[in-house]
């Protein structure tokens, strides 16, 4: 039988192209992999300070060089078996006290995905701010929930009570004005922000106490630089 | 050349053929049925309307139904002779269209949302089809539902109260959002003969009733479609009534608030949009009216007139080839 | 197909008289997808040339030893990759642009414009000529696709490549960012360009 005419020689030139084509895609894989990881982190990182201290303070910081000192964590939340996992920054000062936490989170949205970042004070007494990093909700509408104006009616508020979302005119130190025309857009942040808040609080709380206010992962490295 | 110079020269020549006449609809049978005198009946029907959004608006009523009329003829002359057709303002399509925008909108709409509603409902909504009779949508809600996602913020339930305008009904919440976001009901009175805040022409239910009572009589608009949307409205609202236990209270609500009488019988019955039978009609009003129900129950939305008419307007072809009884003989 | 068009004429055909959108009606998915700015149109246009004319060079460098019915699993290998190369590109040094179009640079794979291509041409014309035509399909794609973009930037957000250039009193169109609005522009335009065709050859249609 003449060579020509078997399986692998009608398809030879599949195969070497399949194994050329894998090879310089590892290629680019190796080279650029590690830079696309590091714009992805760095995407989150650079927000942790301004939703923990504010932008002005977190300037300031900047300008002194004085970066906070930032640790991802994954934290698992078994809430009645199903388990959930949030990736928890914890921002250290430079003298070790911890600023706060920035948990990531994100839900259902309107029109797709809401991705966001929600800032806690160190003993999540506060929310400090949040930060929606992806979002496609309607133009005009529900994509304010980026805007500043809108987003800073979480800053500084009590975590005690739950965030309530009511059409403009709020009275309680708890409520939050939806954006004219987007309520649901308002009130799925809303609602990420009271939940990512209810799961973490008593997870971070609790088991780390307040003095330490660690991780399990972390306390090998605190307790080399404690000695 | 237009089909019917065509049609026109097989009849000089070949007389003995049958002549099949195709033109858009609407399809007429009665010679004193004109484009005319049809939209002449509307624009009588409208007069109820026009006269309580003058009442309850005033300069603002004013001010939206000029701005929507002239755009409405400008933007007819503009593309129909662009096409190079001849102008028809004589038929009085273009006027119509103009003033149900200006009844659909927001009394403190600016100019511009007026204006770009009623040359794309003229352009896009009915002369890129082929014009008068050959569009799948009904122009005014083509160019309605293009400001309303436009300027959602100028168009949206919060526009159209308005505490620094003039007039006091500007000032208090539409019914159905007041009901739909906290569950503050208006009273049936106020409903009923239209002392609201709303659109337009959609404040009085009694307005509507009247005009197009008016409209039914006359055949320009068959009662079949009015008749299914608001059976079907009320048998829905009423199944609600019933589960929230409100005693016909909220039946009444959904049926004289909103848009649903102006839309039913003045927007709904467009013949162009519309199925051709009676049948396909009653399919039609039911669609649109659990269409209405469906959004104003479930969605985001206070309500859901203008999407309903637009969704059973592109099914409309589809009811017509169901219903529409075949040739004999013909499997 | 007794004359073949030289390499000069396959680009000038590519970016007018067979524009890959208003001609050919093809890629239209990204056409209608990634319209709504002008940042999104052009780094989509680059990509897609980027793949267009990598994708043409090797298949016509191969062209010799392609068995007709392999042919379309090569091709849709040799697209799959640079394809890849370009996502992961954008990833690296332009994030921000990347998570913009989302999975509109994975899906050039499925793009009908490459394929047509390396179909049309590359399979069969020498390397020069597939990169030229390459070029031309490419630079036609981007035109069209800056075109609909242009319009749809200025009335919908009041601004050119993110930057406000209608006065603030411009009441945005928020539907022409909107995907009806892609719709819309894309079927005025193409309307446009039809009558266009038809006035310049003598009232008839083409």
């Amino acid at each position: 039988m003449n060579i020509q005419n078997t399986n692998l020689g009608q398809a030879w030139l599949v195969i070497l192209l399949s194994v050329i084509f894998g090879i310089s895609l590892a290629g680019v894989q190796a080279a650029l992999g590690p830079k696309i990881e590091e714009n992805k982190l760095k995407e989150t990182l650079a927000k942790v300070p301004v939703v923990i201290l504010g932008q002005k303070a977190a300037d300031d910081l900047a300008a002194k060089g004085e970066n906070l000192n930032i640790k991802p964590n994954t934290v698992s939340i078994d809430n009645k078996g199903v388990k959930k996992f949030y990736t928890v920054y914890r921002a250290d000062f430079k003298n070790g006290t911890t600023a706060g936490w920035v948990a990531k989170t994100y839900g259902q949205g309107y029109a797709d995905k809401v991705e966001m970042l929600i800032g806690m004070d160190f003993d999540i007494k506060h929310v400090t701010g949040i930060f929606i990093l992806d979002q496609k909700e309607t133009p005009g509408l529900g994509n304010k929930i980026v805007e500043e104006s809108w987003r800073s009616q979480f800053s500084n508020k009590p975590t005690d009570t739950p965030f309530n979302v009511v059409k403009q005119g709020k009275v309680g130190i708890n409520e939050i004005d939806a954006v004219s025309g987007a309520t649901i857009s308002s009130k799925v942040v809303t609602k990420l922000v009271n939940q990512t808040i209810s799961d973490l609080k008593l997870k971070i709380v609790e088991t780390h106490g307040r003095a330490s206010l660690l991780f399990n992962s972390d306390e090998k490295s605190n307790e080399k630089g404690g000695k | 050349m237009s089909k019917i110079d065509r049609t026109a020269e097989v009849e000089e020549t070949e007389v003995a053929l049958p002549i099949l006449n195709v033109a858009p609809s609407p399809h007429l049978s009665d010679v004193k049925f004109t484009t005319m005198r049809m939209m002449t009946d509307v624009l009588i029907a409208l007069l109820p309307l026009i006269a309580m959004s003058l009442f309850m608006f005033r300069w603002y009523a004013v001010k939206q139904l000029l701005i929507c009329v002239i755009a409405s003829l400008a933007g007819e002359a503009l593309f129909v002779s662009m096409r190079g057709r001849k102008v028809t303002l004589k038929d009085c399509s273009a006027a119509v269209t103009g003033i149900i925008i200006a009844l659909s909108l927001p009394a403190t709409a600016p100019w511009y949302v007026g204006t770009i509603a009623s040359f794309v409902a003229i352009g896009i909504g009915k002369v890129i089809f082929g014009g008068l009779g050959m569009n799948i949508f009904n122009p005014a809600m083509v160019g309605r539902a293009f400001v309303m996602i436009s300027f959602a913020n100028l168009m949206s339930a919060g526009a159209y109260e308005n505490s620094a305008a003039l007039v006091d009904a500007i000032s208090q919440a539409t019914p159905m959002n007041a009901f739909k976001s906290s569950a503050i009901p208006t009273p049936i009175f106020d409903l009923f003969f239209g002392f609201t805040n709303g659109s337009l022409g959609e404040t009085s239910a009694l307005a509507a009733i009247i005009g197009g009572t008016f409209l039914c009589v006359r055949r320009t608009a068959s009662w079949e479609i009015p008749a299914s949307i608001i059976l079907t409205v009320a048998i829905l609202a009423g199944v609600a009534d019933f589960s929230a236990g409100d005693r016909g209270y909220l039946l009444l609500h959904h049926l004289f608030g909103g848009a649903l009488l102006f839309g039913a019988f003045f927007i709904a019955t467009d013949p162009v949009t519309s199925p051709l039978t009676s049948f396909g009609k009653v399919i039609f009003g039911v669609g649109v009216g659990s269409l209405v129900m469906l959004i104003r129950l479930f969605s985001g939305y206070p309500e859901g007139l203008m999407f309903a008419i637009l969704l059973m307007n592109a099914v409309t072809p589809l009811i017509n080839r169901w219903t529409i009884p075949r040739p004999m003989g013909d499997a | 197909m007794a004359d073949q068009p030289t390499a000069s004429e396959r680009f000038i055909q590519g970016i007018l008289p067979e524009n890959p959108v208003y001609r050919q009606l093809l890629g239209l998915c990204s056409t209608l997808a990634v319209t709504n700015g002008m940042k999104s149109a052009i780094t989509m246009a680059c990509s897609v040339a980027f793949v267009l004319v990598c994708a043409n060079v090797v298949i016509s460098l191969i062209r010799s030893l392609l068995k007709p019915h392999l042919r379309i699993v090569v091709f849709t290998l040799t697209i799959a990759t640079f394809v890849t190369i370009a996502d992961r590109l954008l990833a690296a040094y332009l994030y921000q642009m990347s998570k913009t179009l989302g999975p509109y640079i994975p899906l050039i794979i499925v793009n009908c414009i490459i394929i047509c291509r390396c179909e049309v041409c590359a399979s069969k014309q020498s390397v020069f000529i597939a990169a030229s035509d390459a070029l031309g399909q490419s630079i036609g794609f981007g035109l069209a696709l800056s075109s609909i973009a242009v319009i749809r930037e200025i009335l919908g957000t009041g601004s050119l490549f993110g930057i406000h250039i209608l006065p603030s009193a411009w009441p945005d169109w928020v539907i022409m960012v909107l995907p009806p609005g892609a719709f819309l522009t894309l079927g005025l335009l193409l309307g446009f360009i039809n009558w266009l065709g038809m006035r310049k050859s003598g009232g008839r249609g083409i």
